[in-house]
C-alpha cells in the first residue's frame, strides 16, 4: 500500500506525519519526494549508504559547422534554444531534455550530454525503513526526473510512505499518481483551507480517496472542520499546536518521543486507511 | 536604424512598457525615415524564457538598439549576443523616448537590472 502525504500550503506538517508514520510502524519504504527542500533526514536520521547522481540529456551544437540551428530555436516550446546571427543559445535551465533538437535540427550538428539535476540517497533509517531521499541541485528544475529517477525503486507490494511537495504542480501530481491513499495535511486557517481545496481537486480529478490530518489545531478558526463535515471528508486526526511540540521539532525530534501515545495514534491510522480502500 | 520600444500600446503616444519580455507590443521605429509599425508580443504568454523569445523575435527583425524599462538575465544575454544596444530603465511617452534617443540623451545598459521573472506579475511560489 503506497500512502502519499501531501499538502496544499506549504509548512503544515506533511514530513512530521509522515516521518512519524514511519516510526510509529518501523518497517516500509520511505520516500522523500519533496526534491526541492528535503528535509525528512533530521527526523528519520538515516544512515545513507548510497548515493547516485541524475542526470538528463542536453543538446549541444556544433557551430563550427556553420549549420543553421533555427528550427530548434522554432520548435522549442520552452523557449531554452536562441539563434542570433550566427550565434546558438542554450538556455540550459529551460531545457528540459526533450531530444527535440536532435530531431529538427540540421543532421550531425547537434550532440547530447548528460547534465547533472541532482541526486537520490538511499539507506536505513529506525529498525526498518528502506530510506530514499532526492536532492534537486540549486538552480535546477527538474524535479521530476529527480523523482521519476527515484520511482523506479518504488515498493509496489509493501507499505511506502510518500513524503511529497506541497502545491499542486507537476511534482505534487507525480508524487501521488501511484498512491493508494492521499493524506492532506492542513493547518486550520483560512490559507490552509484554500490550498486544501486545490488539493482535493487534483486528487478528485485523479480518483485518489484521501483524508485530513489537521495539523496545529486550535490556532485558527472551524472553517476546515466545517468544510469537511460539509463535503463529508473524514478528519483522520488532530495534533494540537502546543509549544512543546514544536520544540521537539525544532530539534529533529519525533512526535512519538514527545509522548508515545502517537504510535498507537498513526498506527491506527494506517489500520483506518486499509479498511476504508479495502487491502 | 531600426529600434524596438517595448510598449503598453499601439502608438507612440503609448507609454515605455517596464517589462522586456512580457510587455504587450513593441514599437519598432525606423529613424531613417520616421516611419513606425507596431508587433503585438506573442512571448508575453510563454510558459518561461519569455525574455528568450522576445530577444529572438527583436534580434530575427534586425533591431539595433532596444528602449524598455527593465531586461532580465536571458533576454539581456540573447540582445548582447545579437549585438543589440541596449536602453533601459526608462519611462514616459514613446515619442519622448525616441526624441531623446535621436538626440544622444540616452545612455547604453551595460547588464541586466532585474532578475528573471521580473515581468510575471508575481506569485512565482511552487512550479
Amino acid at each position: 500500500m503506497i500512502i502519499s502525504v501531501a499538502s496544499g500550503k506549504g509548512g503544515t506538517g506533511k514530513t512530521t506525519v509522515a516521518c512519524n508514520m514511519a516510526l510509529s510502524v518501523g518497517y516500509c519504504q520511505f520516500m522523500d519526494y519533496d526534491v526541492e527542500a528535503p528535509n525528512s533526514n533530521f527526523f528519520l536520521k538515516p544512515d545513507i549508504k548510497h548515493i547516485h547522481k541524475v542526470t538528463i540529456k542536453q543538446p549541444y551544437f556544433l557551430s563550427e559547422t556553420g549549420a543553421d540551428f533555427s528550427k530548434c530555436a522554432d520548435f522549442c516550446h520552452f523557449n531554452a534554444v536562441a539563434v542570433v546571427g550566427d550565434e546558438v543559445m542554450l538556455f540550459s535551465e529551460l531545457c528540459h531534455g526533450c531530444g527535440g533538437c536532435l530531431l529538427v535540427g540540421p543532421e550531425g550538428a547537434v550532440r547530447e550530454k548528460d547534465i547533472e539535476v541532482g541526486e537520490v540517497r538511499k539507506g536505513i533509517a529506525g529498525p526498518n525503513i528502506d530510506y530514499y531521499m532526492g536532492d534537486l541541485k540549486p538552480g535546477s528544475m527538474r524535479t521530476i526526473s529527480i523523482q521519476g529517477d527515484m520511482d523506479k525503486a518504488l515498493n509496489h507490494d509493501g507499505l511506502v510512505i510518500i513524503d511529497c511537495p506541497p502545491g499542486t504542480s507537476c511534482s505534487m501530481v507525480f508524487s501521488v499518481k501511484d498512491c493508494d491513499y492521499c493524506i492532506l495535511v492542513t493547518e486550520p486557517t483560512p490559507y490552509g483551507l484554500n490550498d486544501l481545496k486545490l488539493s482535493i481537486e487534483v486528487l478528485k480529478d485523479m480518483n485518489k480517496p484521501f483524508g485530513v490530518i489537521i495539523n496545529r489545531d486550535g490556532i485558527g478558526d472551524d472553517q476546515v472542520e466545517r468544510f469537511c463535515g460539509d463535503n463529508g471528508i473524514k478528519i483522520l486526526e488532530k495534533i494540537p499546536n502546543k509549544r512543546e511540540i514544536a520544540e521537539y521539532y525544532s530539534r529533529g525530534e519525533s512526535l512519538i518521543e514527545y509522548d508515545s501515545k502517537w504510535k498507537d495514534r498513526f498506527k491506527a491510522i494506517i489500520k483506518e486507511i486499509e479498511k476504508d480502500i479495502g487491502k | 536604424m531600426i529600434i524596438a520600444i517595448s510598449s503598453t500600446g499601439t502608438s507612440l503616444e503609448s507609454n515605455v512598457d517596464s517589462r522586456f519580455g512580457r510587455c504587450p507590443f513593441f514599437i519598432i521605429y525606423n529613424t531613417d525615415n520616421d516611419s513606425f509599425e507596431h508587433v503585438e508580443n506573442q512571448a508575453r504568454q510563454a510558459m518561461g524564457g519569455a525574455g528568450i523569445q522576445t530577444g529572438q523575435m527583436i534580434s530575427d527583425r534586425g533591431v539595433k538598439a532596444v528602449i524598455t524599462g527593465n531586461v532580465g538575465p536571458n533576454a539581456f544575454k540573447v540582445l548582447s549576443a545579437a549585438g543589440i544596444e541596449i536602453y533601459s530603465g526608462i519611462s514616459g511617452l514613446i515619442s519622448d523616448a525616441v526624441q531623446k534617443l535621436k538626440d544622444g540623451q540616452l545612455k547604453g545598459t551595460s547588464g541586466p537590472d532585474v532578475q528573471s521573472h521580473f515581468g510575471t506579475g508575481g506569485g512565482g511560489g511552487n512550479s
